[in-house]
């Protein structure tokens, strides 16, 4: 095993671990996560598995296939985000908006009536 | 003719302070209701509205626009509005132009009455030239997206009927409310016309209006909400 492989291991499982601990979400969230880490910590120690793959995908060299499945994973996720995101929005929005016409102050003096004259 | 206190004149303000009371002023005399919805200022708007006879709402921080004008919307229908306008914080509208732009929802001709400064010779005599190249892409923009097509585009000065302003929900917070408006009068089937008003063009209002650069983030706000709906 070289340096790397035992670097990508340690962030493979640390991230693992902080997600299963920290994040309670739904079970098959968490399933889903176990199952890439465990697919992760496969390809750093069999790389010619991932090379394997790649060939028979019409990839060339196992990096790559790993690098392409990786950014188009990120591209999802990012949508994810991102769509949750303005759902948030959309809610803190409407807080803010209740809040406010809650909040919200009526004239103090009455509207003056149309061609009233000032002393 | 309904009493004037039961048309509503709301007013989306941030960082007015400076002119806020001269615009507001002509308005108060008219008898209408006033709401102006401070959009989170962080200069003295809030504080310049105290002395004033208006209904006056804060957001906690800034939210856009849009949103400022739906919570105006908001408030004004909770406290009995029969009519809506639109109406700029920075004094670009006229209060005289409000009784003709009223007219036809007041007379149940239309349900929505849109300001446009592109319907009489002076009134377009008004606008500078670089507004109005840039106004006039703003339309074909606005009738691609919304089929619509209008004389004038982010025209801010609008009037309409309870049941319209009920049926308009705004959910784009930035600049894009005004093309939203338009596709929803296009999906509620609203009657609309447009009015000829005139806009006051003053440094202060071009300095505070939307830049060029405006546009193009609302059109990424527009075609983002084509993706995620």
């Amino acid at each position: 095993m070289t340096p790397i492989q035992f670097l990508l291991i340690f962030v493979a499982l640390a991230i693992l671990f902080l997600y299963l601990r920290h994040l309670r979400t739904r079970l098959l969230d968490r399933m889903l996560l176990s199952l890439l880490a465990l697919g992760a910590v496969i390809l750093v120690v069999r790389p010619d598995w991932a090379t394997a793959l790649a060939q028979l995908l019409g990839v060339g060299r196992g990096a790559d296939l790993v690098f392409y499945l990786g950014l188009s994973g990120l591209a999802f996720l990012w949508m994810g985000l991102y769509s949750r995101q303005r759902e948030m929005d959309v809610r803190l929005t409407e807080l803010a908006r209740r809040m406010a016409i809650f909040e919200g102050e009526k004239p103090k003096s009455k509207p003056r009536k149309p061609k009233a004259k000032r002393p | 003719m309904p009493p004037p206190a039961r048309i509503f004149v709301i007013v989306p303000a941030y960082n007015e302070g400076r002119v806020l009371r001269a615009s507001l002023k002509p308005l108060l005399g008219t008898g209408y209701s006033i709401v102006v919805v401070d959009d989170g200022s962080t200069d003295n708007t809030w504080r310049q509205l105290a002395s004033l006879a208006v209904h006056r709402v804060r957001h906690p921080f800034n939210l856009g626009q849009g949103a400022a004008l739906q919570t105006a919307t908001s408030y004004a229908l909770e406290a009995g509005a029969e009519y809506i306008l639109h109406y700029d914080a920075d004094g670009q509208h006229r209060v005289e132009d409000i009784p003709s732009l009223l007219e036809p929802v007041l007379r149940g001709e239309a349900d929505v009455a849109l300001g446009s400064r592109f319907l009489r010779r002076d009134d377009l005599q008004a606008v500078p030239f670089s507004r109005r190249l840039l106004l006039k892409g703003a339309v074909l923009v606005n009738w691609l997206l919304t089929g619509l097509w209008l004389s004038d585009a982010h025209n801010g000065f609008r009037a309409l009927s309870r049941a319209a302003a009920q049926k308009i929900v705004l959910r784009e917070n930035g600049f894009a409310h005004a093309s939203e408006i338009l596709q929803q009068i296009r999906t509620h089937r609203l009657r609309f016309v447009e009015r000829p008003t005139r806009i006051r063009y003053t440094e202060y209002s071009l300095h505070k209006g939307q830049r060029f650069w405006h546009a193009f983030d609302v059109l990424v706000d527009l075609l983002i909400k084509r993706v995620f709906r």
